[in-house]
């Protein structure tokens, strides 16, 4: 499933931006599909609201905090998350250094996961695109195949080839370096998941590019490999871009690879978030309710700036 | 150009990408099946050597004498069957709605739709944990006291007068609102797609909104829909992550707030029965592999796996 | 049937004036072609027509009846689109009773009508087939079939002949034109295709940049062209046009061009000297244009050239020379083979003279 642009249909049939006819009754028919998918919504909708501004409350808010309703806006919460100062009573104590640690953990596997499946479907992607070699159609369906596999089904064996590998790790590296290779072996196993849809919308991007130009550099003398990097790379810029946002966002936001291969002192926002939920009593809901907003922003930051590409990639092809 | 083929280039380039394709997909495809025959637990790799069926017998016998797993199993059916209809007749009746809105109408409400799905699995499960919260501070009963339609708070997913049904229904709302924008943005990019003369043609013709969708529209989708569904069962079937945080923070009932997914996961992380998990994850791992294999088929019907033109 | 009447029509899109202040009137019965450049906005006062697009200002009357906001259902217009646009999951049959069937109509008269217009259309054999099996002519037909089986008032074509090769469209046209004669409908077609405007006519509109050029009988836009815009992009080729000087000898104002002095005739002098013009466009079309050895006696347009370029198309030669640093192109017998210097002759009445900041007809001033 090619991501691939819609191009403006020419002729007056295109012109509009809508594609029924304009003297039907628009404007009611708007308002019916308008308010009948918005009232689907709105309640999911409000519970981000309420999340977020519980963030900023004395207690969760069950209502939106009007004037009168009591209920007094302030910074505390941010203010314990960042001071680490949550709730000696249940036996938690984080330090200040604790959360910038833990943001910086759930960096740190974003940016990694975002490396690792940029730097592997780029190329994959360009050598499906334009590369000829044994196997090419059966391997680009092998990993469609993949796409639609659910690959964590498979994370009891991905599991014990981890165990299996800190062994040797141990050896060569000594101790110290296991959580280290705890967060190295999540980074890779977690960007395998998102290596197939990957190089597939790679491998679209790249076919894209018209052939004369990469046929004129290699006439003019260039390798493959400096076509690759300086011809054509550069034309699918905007692909990466869109490859890493989503790489980026698929490592920011998940839970269950890092819990299961990070090293148990090794949080990320997602642990920290599920330990604080199951471990905290409900009074101290609203410093996680400042975490999970928090946790929220970058989602939200990319989500705004991204809107068309996100729509159109996701049109092309995602797990759903 | 050269026409003779030459494994060099191709080679280096698909190096990273094939490597990771065979350390987590190829070899753990192997050895899942493989540690569902044997006696695994605690991660003690030593017993990979001694290879049986008991795993396969345990199940067997469980799934039909333990209430607990019989439980599971019903919740699999039913949560998976009814969030599939909500994603697939969802996803296309908000396709519908949104091809007949205004561009300027439609595009903030695409976004808006998959905001549930765009969001780390931790906050979206927070949001509902919140929402269904047993206390008074639940945000749920409290609009409910505040109605009057309940006296006390009530634990909605673990509410033994209410179970099973309660903690099926918070499962279909907390993952149909993810899955649905699949099924919706699939959909809405091939209406996009077919020849807007077709829908001025229904026009003139005179077909109303209603029939417009109906012979025109929803026929020409019509393999979009089954490949949704085959795509959304496969998913369907193998999602644990925000079941996993309902159930771990208590907001649903172990047994029947657990799918199959779940259930493999917890035995092999929580009790650490790997070697039964593995076998219980085989009936994953076949599934995936038939639906991958018809979702290809079905987006090679549709795309034809487009070659690229003028292969070097 | 029903006269369709425009008044003082505009269309935008965004800030795009796709549309300009349009007044036409498609008589009843008759076969009136909207000709114009791509872009013209020909086909957006078609959609108008149909009911797909919403005036910005304007109204539009089919007969008596102001259907300027009623939607295309209630307007009992065909259209036959360029892509002819069937649905490709439904049968030929199923394709061109679906109006009907929107209509409730019982199952034996939508049976009845699908079978009487596939006979008036040769395509009886082609019922249970799929628009996809169809060729590009076939495919034509059952796109009008669908368009005519709910008897229109109106049928609107938007180029329907341009997606068929060269030979189908000469078929194709003639019958297109037969059939309307026979059903006495009201058709407005869309093409940028002169030729076949000219070929299928009782009335033309040249259309450009969003507003009527010209309209009238084919012959008539051919000869008398309102304007520079019409003389050019009417006919094969196009009407040569060459800028002049309007000097003044005795009173009487004459036109250099080329090289050459022509005296124009009383009603243009008249004309000439009405507007106080000191230059003008001379145009003639290439067939009204002879070659001579000698400078002919009497009035008519004479200038020098050189022969640049002959290109024999059997039928005729055209002859491309060169006046004065412009091109000139004459339609010559096959016989001719002229060269070097000649004189190009255009008799005094097929000169056209225009007024260059307007590019309007001396004619029409």
């Amino acid at each position: 499933m090619a991501l691939r642009l819609r191009l403006r249909r020419g002729g007056p049939a295109g012109e509009a931006a809508g594609a029924d006819v304009e003297t039907l009754e628009r404007r009611r028919l708007n308002l019916v599909l308008g308010l009948a998918v918005g009232l689907g919504l709105a309640p999911v909708l409000y519970l981000y609201l309420l999340l977020v501004l519980s963030s900023f409350s004395n207690t969760m808010l069950t209502s939106l905090p009007l004037p009168g309703s009591g209920v007094e806006l302030t910074l505390r919460n941010w203010e314990m998350l960042f001071r680490g100062q949550v709730a000696p009573a249940a036996g938690k104590i984080y330090t200040t250094r604790d959360i910038v640690l833990i943001i910086l953990n759930t960096l740190v596997v974003a940016l990694g996961v975002t490396a690792v499946v940029v730097a592997a479907s780029v190329m994959a992607g360009y050598a499906f695109s334009r590369l000829r070699f044994r196997w090419r159609r059966g391997l680009m369906e092998f990993i469609i195949l993949l796409h639609a596999f659910p690959g964590v089904a498979l994370i009891i064996a991905v599991y014990a080839v981890y165990v299996w590998s800190l062994g040797p790790v141990r050896e060569l590296l000594g101790r110290d370096s296991l959580a280290a290779y705890s967060v190295f072996y999540t980074v890779l196993a977690r960007a395998s998941l998102e290596i197939p849809m990957s190089i597939w919308l790679m491998k679209g991007f790249f076919d894209r590019i018209p052939w004369e130009v990469e046929w004129s550099a290699l006439i003019d003398g260039a390798s493959r490999f400096t076509v690759w990097r300086r011809i054509l790379l550069p034309q699918v810029k905007p692909g990466i871009a869109a490859l890493a946002i989503f790489a980026f966002l698929a490592g920011w936001e998940d839970l269950i690879y890092v819990r299961v291969f990070l090293y148990p002192q090794v949080k990320t926002l997602a642990t920290f978030i599920e330990e604080s939920v199951a471990g905290l009593e409900t009074a101290y809901l609203p410093v996680v309710a400042a975490a999970g907003t928090l946790y929220l922003i970058p989602t939200i930051v990319f989500f705004i700036a991204t809107q068309r590409l996100l729509l159109e990639a996701m049109s092309g092809g995602v797990k759903g | 150009m050269p026409g003779r083929p030459r494994p060099g280039p191709a080679f280096f380039f698909l190096l990273p990408a094939l490597a990771l394709i065979l350390v987590f997909y190829v070899v753990p495809l192997i050895l899942s099946v493989y540690i569902g025959f044997t006696p695994l637990r605690d991660w003690n790799l030593q017993r990979l050597g001694e290879l049986s069926l008991d795993n396969y017998r345990r199940l067997y016998h469980l799934v039909l004498h333990d209430p607990d797993l019989r439980k599971v199993v019903q919740t699999t059916i039913v949560f998976t069957s009814v969030t599939l209809a909500v994603n697939v007749l969802g996803g296309l009746v908000l396709a519908l709605a949104m091809f007949f809105m205004d561009e300027w109408l439609s595009l903030p409400y695409r976004l808006l739709w998959l905001l549930p799905r765009m969001t780390p699995v931790a906050v979206y499960s927070l949001l509902w944990y919140y929402f269904f919260l047993p206390g008074r501070e639940g945000i749920l009963n409290s609009w409910l006291m505040s109605l009057g339609l309940i006296d006390e708070p009530r634990a909605w997913g673990k509410d033994p007068e209410l179970l099973p049904y309660s903690a099926w229904a918070i499962l279909v709302l907390v993952n149909g609102f993810v899955g649905v924008s699949f099924g919706m943005i699939v959909f809405y990019s091939a209406l996009k797609s077919i020849p807007r003369e077709q829908v001025i043609a229904a026009r003139i013709d005179g077909a109303s909104t209603l029939q417009l969708a109906r012979h025109v529209l929803i026929p020409q989708i019509r393999w979009h829909i089954v490949y949704v569904t085959v795509w959304q069962l496969l998913s369907l079937l193998t999602t644990f992550a925000h079941i996993f945080l309902l159930v771990e923070w208590g907001t649903l009932d172990r047994a029947w707030g657990s799918n199959w997914a779940l259930y493999v996961f917890n035995t092999a992380f929580l009790t650490q029965d790997q070697g039964f998990a593995a076998a219980a994850a085989t009936v994953l791992v076949a599934v995936g592999v038939v639906l991958g294999l018809l979702a290809l088929r079905l987006m090679r019907f549709r795309e034809m796996m487009v070659e690229p033109k003028g292969e070097l | 049937m029903v006269e369709v009447r425009l008044e003082g029509v505009s269309k935008r899109f965004g800030r795009v004036v796709a549309v300009d202040n349009v007044s036409i009137v498609f008589e009843d019965g008759r076969f009136t072609v909207l000709l114009g450049p791509s872009g013209s906005g020909k086909s957006t006062i078609l959609y108008l027509v149909a009911g797909v697009y919403k005036p910005s200002s304007g109204r539009i009357f089919f007969g008596d009846r102001d259907v300027t906001n009623l939607p295309p259902k209630e307007r009992n217009v065909g259209l036959v689109f360029q892509n002819y646009a069937l649905y490709p999951h439904m049968t030929v049959y199923e394709n061109i009773a679906f109006p009907l069937r929107l209509r409730g109509e019982d199952e034996a008269a939508i049976d009845r009508k699908v079978h009487e217009v596939a006979r008036l259309l040769h395509i009886e054999e082609l019922l249970d087939r799929r628009p996809g099996q169809l060729s590009g002519g076939q495919q034509q037909r059952v796109a009008l079939a669908r368009a005519l089986v709910k008897e229109p008032d109106v049928l609107l074509l938007d180029e329907p002949l341009s997606n068929l090769d060269a030979l189908l469209r000469l078929t194709i046209r003639g019958e297109l034109k037969k059939l309307q004669q026979k059903l006495g409908i009201t058709a407005i077609h869309v093409t940028h295709d002169q030729a076949e405007a000219m070929s299928m006519a009782d009335k033309i509109v040249v259309i450009d940049r969003g507003r009527v050029q010209q309209e009238g009988p084919p012959l008539e836009v051919y000869e008398r062209p309102r304007n520079l815009f019409v003389a050019t992009f009417i006919g094969s080729p196009p009407a040569n046009t060459l800028p002049a000087t309007v000097e003044h000898r005795d009173g009487y104002p004459l036109i250099r061009v080329a090289g050459s002095l022509y005296r124009p005739g009383e009603r243009h002098a008249a004309k000439i000297r009405e507007a106080g013009l000191d230059r003008v466009v001379v145009a003639f079309r290439p067939e009204h244009a002879r070659l001579a050895e000698h400078p002919p006696e009497g009035e008519d347009l004479a200038f020098e050239a050189e022969v640049y370029l002959v290109e024999p198309l059997g039928r005729e030669n055209i002859v491309t020379l060169e006046a004065a640093g412009m091109p000139v192109k004459v339609v010559t017998p096959p016989e001719e083979r002229p060269s070097g210097r000649l004189y190009v002759v255009v008799p005094r009445e097929r000169v056209l003279l225009f007024e260059p900041e307007t590019g309007l007809s001396l004619d029409h001033l």
